[in-house]
């Protein structure tokens, strides 16, 4: 039976001359997703992303490819674009472009017709013959973007691929990335920029001192972190408000917006529920609209990481 | 292609496509070329042309002493005392030289010629003249105790001393050789630390820009590693290999044109009217003559690339090694000190195994692979066989440089494979020592 999982780790361990970079870390990354690697600097995002690519063999613990134990020849199904953006300098866009595609076992002339259709679709048809060093840093990194996902890998690992792109070039491969997800594509991204996650990852784990702390769909991730907070917009005076909350809440903002309209962020204490909140402030003021407050996955990470 | 052969391509083509590639490979051979002439230009004298005034008190030189338009004679009026001679000579700007024949020089062997000059004469000159002062003595004899003239030629002999080993009659002039051999040892060293110190800065360049960890996702590092020696090394091959051929075109091309008479011995004969069957000795002629055919060039060549590749493998890996081991160029000067000290030192002790090939020294110089290189080089450069360096011995030489480059490529690997993915980490010698024993 195919597995529903590109890749599945188990029990990996691995440190560097006493230092543990990755502790009994257990991992599924879902095919055809988009999957976020989060964790602060020296978490052991980068150690894990190198044994995925086999840049570096785990001390012990398993790796599986598509149901299969990770090997050599999985390396043309994989394409990686890291965070330290670099190509050759002196060499030139389309040749260095066909030699990387050659060292993921694409033959010359596949690769010709691949790039053929990425620089066209990406706007980069002129910059064939065109040295590193003379684009500009944006376009070194679309060239970049082009030479990882060129050989059709079944999973692609992206290291910060959005940083120093400008907005239009950041949406433009944002789109990139969603569309090759609907080609099947399962992707890996690894990165600080929380608003992207949650625009376009479907699962997310956190790792933090070389250990998994959790792993999740966005939704799930956020309820995980899901405080009794509430806000809360009316009409009426605040003082009236103010009285009519007693022991069971706490205001954490409060804000007016008109003469007579306000807002407020409340969290609930103890065992008291939205209903007797409501209850509590009906007569005294008018409710204009209540929501329970989600948190960003940004406040999901720093909670997760700092154990706030 | 598989994948090492597509890194050796890369790294290979983008080196020979270089400006400064090609720009050093026409260079190269134009300073060597340029480099004999000079030799041969400064020790066959400035002049093109010498005006001799010539004093004969015995008269009797006039019709055997041998003209030519190089070495032009003129007689001093016969009227004339030396010491007015003198004076003349002194006046008139177009003479550069002014010979003396004493009375008695053609009949007893105690007199000797002078010769006056305003401009001091190269030995090269002052070779010609006692040459032909000489011949002309000798012919002059030979009619005066009436003698035939082909039984003087018979007779007559121009002795070149050869110093000759014993058991090996090929092994002749070998401290003459030994000269060819040092230049040879400059090239390897150059060769070794030129293409080495490009493997190093090539790991650099991979290393800085992080594209080495999209590589090394395809190949293993040591494949890659050994992938750039080979591609490096193999445009070290290819700019020594331009240098030969396009050195070995311009000897017969241009060299001939530019000192024709000096060039070809058969042209200077021609040219010799009087008497041809003394053969005087130009010494740029000789220079030459013994660059071209006295040097065992095929041996020495065979040599320099195999002493060439077993040096360079040997420093190339561990200057990979340093490369991966150092974020920037400017770090690596700690570690490229004691890489240098040994092929320094040898070239400072070429000289001693000049002097003596087959010392101890020479022995263990040309053995060790650190130095074996360069000192082995120009050990075969003054003959291979008893006197200066035996075949085993080259063979051991050899031998044991392959066994270092496989040690040392063993070492450097491991700490290539650690440094490379190493960054922001100041490399230091205890760190290495770490990544070695891990």
């Amino acid at each position: 039976m195919p597995s529903r999982n590109i890749i599945e780790i188990e029990n990996l361990h691995k440190s560097y001359s006493g230092f543990k970079a990755l502790n009994n870390i257990h991992l599924s990354i879902e095919k055809s997703k988009i999957f976020g690697l989060l964790g602060p600097n020296g978490a052991g995002k980068t150690t894990l992303i190198r044994i995925i690519n086999q840049i570096l063999t785990p001390d012990f613990g398993t790796v599986k490819f598509d149901g299969e134990i990770l090997s050599r020849k999985h390396i043309h199904h994989i394409g990686y674009l890291p965070e330290e953006r670099g190509l050759y300098k002196k060499m030139k866009v389309g040749e260095q472009a066909i030699y990387l595609a050659q060292l993921k076992g694409l033959s010359k002339k596949e690769a010709k017709e691949k790039l053929n259709y990425w620089f066209e679709k990406l706007g980069a048809t002129n910059w064939w013959n065109k040295k590193i060093e003379d684009l500009s840093k944006g376009m070194a990194q679309k060239v970049q973007f082009i030479t990882t996902v060129l050989h059709d890998p079944k999973v692609l690992i992206l290291d910060e691929p959005l940083s120093g792109l400008d907005p239009v070039n950041s949406l433009m491969i944002k789109n990139e990335i969603l569309e090759l997800k609907k080609r099947k594509t399962s992707i890996i991204l690894s990165t600080h920029d929380m608003n992207s996650v949650e625009e376009i990852c479907d699962e997310a784990a956190i790792i933090n001192h070389s250990e998994k702390i959790m792993q999740g769909g966005i939704q799930e991730l956020k309820e995980k972190y899901q405080e009794n907070s509430w806000t809360i917009k009316y009409r009426g005076n605040q003082m009236s408000f103010t009285n009519a909350v007693w022991g069971g809440w706490e205001i954490i903002t409060h804000k007016k917006i008109n003469e007579n309209t306000n807002k407020a962020e409340i969290r609930l204490l103890n065992q008291f529920t939205i209903n007797q909140f409501i209850k509590g402030i009906v007569d005294h003021v008018e409710i204009v609209d209540i929501n329970l407050k989600t948190p960003t996955i940004q406040e999901v990470f720093i909670k997760a990481t700092t154990n706030e | 292609m598989s994948k090492i052969g597509l890194i050796i391509s890369r790294e290979y083509i983008t080196r020979v496509r270089k400006k400064s590639f090609i720009l050093m490979s026409f260079l190269g051979p134009l300073l060597i070329v340029g480099f004999v002439l000079l030799t041969a230009y400064l020790s066959s004298g400035e002049k093109e042309k010498y005006e001799i005034l010539v004093v004969d008190e015995s008269h009797l030189f006039d019709s055997i002493l041998r003209n030519s338009t190089k070495y032009h004679l003129q007689w001093a009026p016969k009227d004339k005392s030396y010491s007015e001679v003198q004076e003349l000579f002194k006046e008139d700007a177009d003479l550069d030289l002014l010979v003396y024949l004493p009375i008695n020089l053609i009949k007893t062997n105690f007199m000797t010629a002078k010769c006056l000059y305003k401009d001091i004469p190269s030995t090269g000159v002052q070779k010609h003249l006692s040459g032909i002062i000489n011949e002309a003595i000798e012919l002059y004899r030979v009619s005066y105790n009436k003698i035939d003239i082909n039984t003087y030629k018979s007779i007559k002999t121009r002795i070149n001393l050869d110093v000759v080993d014993i058991e090996n009659e090929a092994n002749k002039n070998i401290q003459r050789k030994a000269f060819i051999g040092i230049a040879f040892s400059m090239f390897i060293y150059l060769f070794i630390f030129i293409y080495s110190v490009q493997v190093m800065r090539g790991v650099i360049e991979e290393k800085t820009n992080r594209i080495v960890e999209i590589i090394i996702s395809s190949v293993s590092t040591f494949e890659l590693m050994m992938a750039k020696i080979i591609g490096v090394g193999l445009v070290g091959i290819t700019q020594f290999i331009i240098w030969t051929s396009v050195t070995f075109i311009m000897s017969l091309t241009i060299l001939p044109q530019i000192i024709p008479d000096k060039y070809n011995p058969a042209s200077q004969i021609e040219s010799d009217k009087i008497s041809e069957n003394i053969a005087l000795i130009d010494p740029s002629n000789e220079i030459l003559q013994f660059i071209i055919y006295e040097i065992q060039w095929p041996y020495l060549i065979l040599f320099f690339i195999l002493f060439f590749l077993g040096g360079y493998f040997l420093y190339s890996g561990l200057m990979a090694a340093i490369g991966a081991a150092v974020d920037e160029e400017a770090d690596t000067q700690q570690f490229l000190l004691p890489l240098t000290i040994p092929m320094v030192f040898a070239l400072m002790m070429a000289g001693k195994v000049i002097d003596d090939p087959s010392s101890s020294l020479s022995f263990w110089l040309s053995e060790i692979p650190f130095t074996s290189p360069i000192i082995m080089i120009v050990r075969i450069a003054m003959g291979i066989g008893d006197s200066s360096v035996e075949v085993w011995e080259i063979i051991l030489s050899l031998f044991l440089l392959i066994i270092a480059f496989i040690f040392t490529t063993w070492l450097s690997s491991k700490i290539y494979r650690k440094g490379i993915l190493s960054f922001g980490k100041k490399a230091s010698y205890s760190e290495i020592i770490k990544w070695l024993r891990s």
